[in-house]
């Protein structure tokens, strides 16, 4: 099986102070950020690297090739993909400024026309645009189902059809698909027990890990080794346009920071009612 | 970078030379290095950050489990140093004191662990170990299927190295090992041993050779974990060599030669140590500055206090010098320098007792918490205590650094001495020798015709510590001349004065590799953006400063031998001799 695994580096969401608007309010400001792998999208590397390989015996049976649109320093978090098991890379550049859900959708379709994965899964969003459509957008370019949430994944004996269950606000839905298709995960991916791959033991257990599996020093060793192509958006025929664009930033009001301890359920109601007027 | 790499740094500078081009520029790891770095800062908070209460149950119990063992040996650490064809890594030596740092500030008794294994354990196989022994070790040392020890402590052998009494006899095509060896990190699961034995005659004092000792060998036993003030869960054992038959083919180094392979595993390891003080240390300032600027005291964050100011201040500038130093030291090692050996040991004695420091303060900043078994203050102050005895207690280390410092002006005065004596067999090259050392001191005094009395490369930012390191160098040369014009060869019972002597060296070295470092900073980021770096070699300098002369002063004008004559009265009398009832 192979599986493409889009992939963003985005701001390092536990440094967010660290965040900055540009005077004129026109962008946010990247200098001084650190860098890391969106959460999301290391949920969906863990998953696609559960679906190929045998977890028990820790070898791995099928391919994921990690692709990242954005500038060339994201080759850095694509090499951290690597080195976690994924087997290839493809960085396709392009400035942060230029790009949104649509284009990189447009790009992402493009990468997926050429390498022909069974599957896509990816992040359901990014922590820092937060928009939550980019996978429905490209599974429409692609003319693929989409699966949004999903938190099971069970392949059949073929490889070709999944049992997948989704992770939604009213509960679980479960549907079945036959790929290639889109899938984008929710974070309950992360249970020991969520994929089925029928290649490792249906009673093997992955350990909890937040964030999915960290790579071991030969991981990071072997990833120095393994390839990355660099495309570029024109090199791919992509020239899909931004449909999004930002009026202004502004960064959040600073908190109060004060707690107030309530001693009933009746209390917090009220307060929350009269006070914070949030109900 | 000097073309000659034999040039040590504080050697050069007890004659009164800068030699500037040894320490700038400031050592940097090439960017694919870095980024590598990262990639195992990332991956070691997800093998580590998670077990914070496990660190904690396993410092109370006193051991950590062998599961735990087998993750480390699976994620890699044991091949940290080993090249990558015997399936290691092959950090160079900056490297390597940098993920030691990363693994010191989750837990130092798994850096110990790592650190005992890489910087000492199988240390001497790769200095030493011919092609053949390290094809046959280095693979499964790197997998961690052998952890390594070295065994160099007995009972008896501690500071003095030398008088060891594991004997190994040659037997045919094998060495014969018997003795016992003290407090081995590792001991309880180690599957190689560097141990060091004499082969020569009894009265061959120091006459020692290294021998590889798998442990599956007969006559190799271990006794039980000992029970530790710190780095508790770290495996210290005795080890027993009972009849080993070593093969003839497990002699590390030449035989004979096992001092001089024991103390060159040492200073190369050193930077291991001191990585993992470093990494402590900068742990530390996150808890500290955490806690101050949460508590609140008397209406406000206990932040905005000038004394806890001060402690957090300190801790910055004493973590700065610190990295400094041993990315340094590394620096030079990666570099190919030969002679780093003092250098190495002041990074060891000034970085362990900046952590020190750095722990206590902490705890103290964190007051009644820093004393609570919940937080973690306390432990690391436990913990990081034994970095100031092992691998060479901080005060022989002082005595090593000062003696073997002033080593090349005691041969220059050897030489006078002889040669005032020669005179008259020999005047042509007599007069020479006398009239190089009557220049050197000539211009020594004068300050005048010193073609290595400065720094000339350093950003004029930092002119002011420049000059104060310049004076110093002046006054160390004339000093140490001085010194040992007094005492001659007996400067090596003369402690008092030696100290004092090494404790100045600490400052002017880790003072060089400061200025280096924040001048690094300035041709980076411009004297703007380097302007907190400018700051904190600006404080140190300072400080350093107000040591060396006190310390400068002492040399002619002490207590000493008042001090002595009180400590010998204790002895006399076995315990204080006042009391008030
Ligand atoms: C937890 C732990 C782990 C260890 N791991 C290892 C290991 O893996 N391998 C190994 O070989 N060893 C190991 N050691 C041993 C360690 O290296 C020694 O403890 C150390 O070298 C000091 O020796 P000692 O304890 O015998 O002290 P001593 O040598 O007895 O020294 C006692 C005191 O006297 C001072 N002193 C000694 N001689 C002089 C002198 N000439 N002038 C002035 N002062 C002097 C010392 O500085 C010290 O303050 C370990 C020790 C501990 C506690």
């Amino acid at each position: 099986m192979k599986i493409l695994v889009p992939i963003k580096r985005v701001a390092d969401p536990d440094n967010a102070n660290k965040v900055k608007v540009s005077a004129d309010g026109t962008q946010v400001t990247t200098e001084g950020l650190e860098w890391k792998m969106n959460p999301f999208d290391e949920w969906a590397l863990e998953a696609a690297l559960r679906l190929t390989e045998d977890g028990a015996a820790k070898s791995r049976v099928g391919e994921v090739v990690l692709v990242s649109v954005g500038p060339k320093e994201a080759v850095a978090t694509v090499r951290e993909g690597l080195a976690k098991g994924a087997e290839r890379g493809v960085i396709v550049e392009g400035n942060d400024n230029d790009l949104d859900s649509n284009v990189i959708a447009a790009a992402l379709a493009a990468v997926a026309k050429k390498e022909s994965p069974d599957l896509i899964v990816m992040g359901k969003q990014t922590v820092d645009g937060d928009s939550n459509v980019a996978g429905t957008v490209l599974a429409d370019k692609l003319g693929w189902p989409i699966i949004n949430y999903a938190m099971r994944i069970e392949t059949s004996d073929d490889g070709k059809t999944f049992a997948i269950k989704r992770d939604l606000d009213v509960g679980v839905a479960s549907v079945k698909v036959t790929g290639p298709v889109v899938i984008t995960v929710s974070d309950s991916i992360l249970h020991p027990e969520s994929v089925k791959n029928g290649v490792t033991p249906a009673d093997f257990k992955y350990p909890e890990a937040e964030g999915g599996r960290y790579a071991s020093l030969k991981g990071i060793m072997q990833a120095k080794k393994k390839p990355i192509a660099e495309q570029t958006l024109s090199g791919l025929g992509v020239d899909a346009k931004r449909t999004v664009t930002y009026k202004k930033f502004e960064l959040p009001p600073a908190r109060s920071g004060q707690t107030t301890f309530v001693e009933s359920v009746e209390e917090l109601v009220e307060k929350l009612r009269t006070e914070a007027k949030v109900l | 970078m000097v073309e000659d790499k034999t040039t040590s740094f504080m050697r050069s500078l007890c004659m009164g030379e800068i030699e500037e081009d040894v320490l700038l520029p400031f050592p940097q790891m090439a960017e694919s290095e870095q980024e590598t770095l990262r990639d195992i800062a990332s991956a070691l908070s997800g093998l580590l950050g998670p077990r914070e209460e496990d660190f904690r149950a396993w410092d109370r119990e006193g051991e950590m489990p062998s599961d735990f063992i087998d993750e480390l040996k699976e994620f890699g650490l044991f091949g940290l140093v080993i090249g990558e064809a015997f399936g290691g890594m092959g950090l160079g030596n900056m490297a390597y004191s940098r993920t030691l740092q990363e693994i010191a500030r989750y837990d130092a008794s798994v850096a110990v662990t790592v650190g005992a294994h890489s910087s000492i354990g199988m240390k001497g196989l790769l200095l030493y170990g011919t092609d053949e022994q390290k094809k046959r070790f280095l693979p499964e040392l790197a997998t961690g299927e052998r952890v390594a020890a070295f065994c160099l402590t007995e009972p008896g052998s501690g500071s003095d190295a030398a008088s060891i009494t594991t004997t190994a006899v040659r037997d045919g095509d094998h060495w014969v090992l018997n003795g016992n060896k003290l407090w081995i990190t590792n001991g309880g699961f180690a599957r190689f041993f560097t141990v060091f034995a004499k082969t020569g005659d009894a009265e061959q004092r120091g006459h020692m050779s290294a021998f590889i000792v798998p442990r599956e060998l007969e006559g190799v036993s271990t006794s039980a974990h000992e029970d530790k003030m710190g780095i508790r869960a770290s495996s210290t054992t005795m080890v027993h060599f009972d009849d080993v038959r070593v093969p003839a083919e497990n002699l590390l180094g030449e035989e004979g030669k096992g001092f001089k392979v024991a103390m060159h595993i040492l200073n190369s390891g050193r930077t291991g140590l001191g990585g993992g003080s470093v990494g402590a240390m900068k742990k530390l300032i996150q808890l500290s500055t955490k806690q101050a600027t949460e508590r609140k005291q008397f209406g406000k964050p206990i932040a905005e206090y000038g004394l806890i100011k001060q402690k957090v201040g300190h801790m910055v500038v004493e973590c700065y010098a610190a990295e400094a130093a041993v990315s340094m030291v590394a620096g030079l090692v990666d570099a190919g320098y030969e002679e780093y050996a003092v250098e190495a040991a002041i990074s060891k004695v000034f970085t362990t007792e900046a952590l020190w420091r750095t722990a206590d303060e902490a705890l103290q900043v964190a007051g009644g918490n820093g004393f609570m078994r919940e937080f973690p203050y306390e432990r690391v102050l436990r913990d990081c205590r034994i970095n100031r005895i092992f691998e060479g207690t901080n005060d022989i280390l002082r005595l090593f650094v000062a003696l073997t410092a002033m080593n090349d002006v005691a041969s220059q005065l050897k030489e006078l001495s002889s040669t005032m004596k020669g005179l008259l067999n020999d005047p042509i090259k007599g007069f020479g020798v006398l009239s190089n050392y009557a220049m050197k001191h000539a211009s020594l005094q004068t300050n005048l015709g010193r073609p290595k009395g400065r720094f000339t490369k350093l950003h004029p930012a930092l002119s002011e510590e420049a000059e104060g390191f310049e004076t110093a160098t002046r006054q160390l040369a004339l000093a140490v001349d001085r010194v040992l014009r007094k005492h001659g060869k007996n400067i090596i019972g003369k402690q008092f004065a030696s100290r004092r002597l090494a404790d100045i060296m600490i400052d002017l070295f880790v003072l060089a590799c400061v200025l280096s470092r924040a001048h690094a900073s300035i041709e980076a980021n411009g004297e703007e953006g380097a302007m907190r770096e400018i700051q904190i070699a600006h404080v140190f300098a300072g400080q350093a400063r107000g040591r060396i002369r006190r310390n400068f002063r002492k040399i002619d004008n002490n207590d000493d031998e008042l001090i002595k004559a009180l400590a010998d009265g204790a002895f006399e009398d076995g315990k204080f001799a006042w009391d008030t009832i």
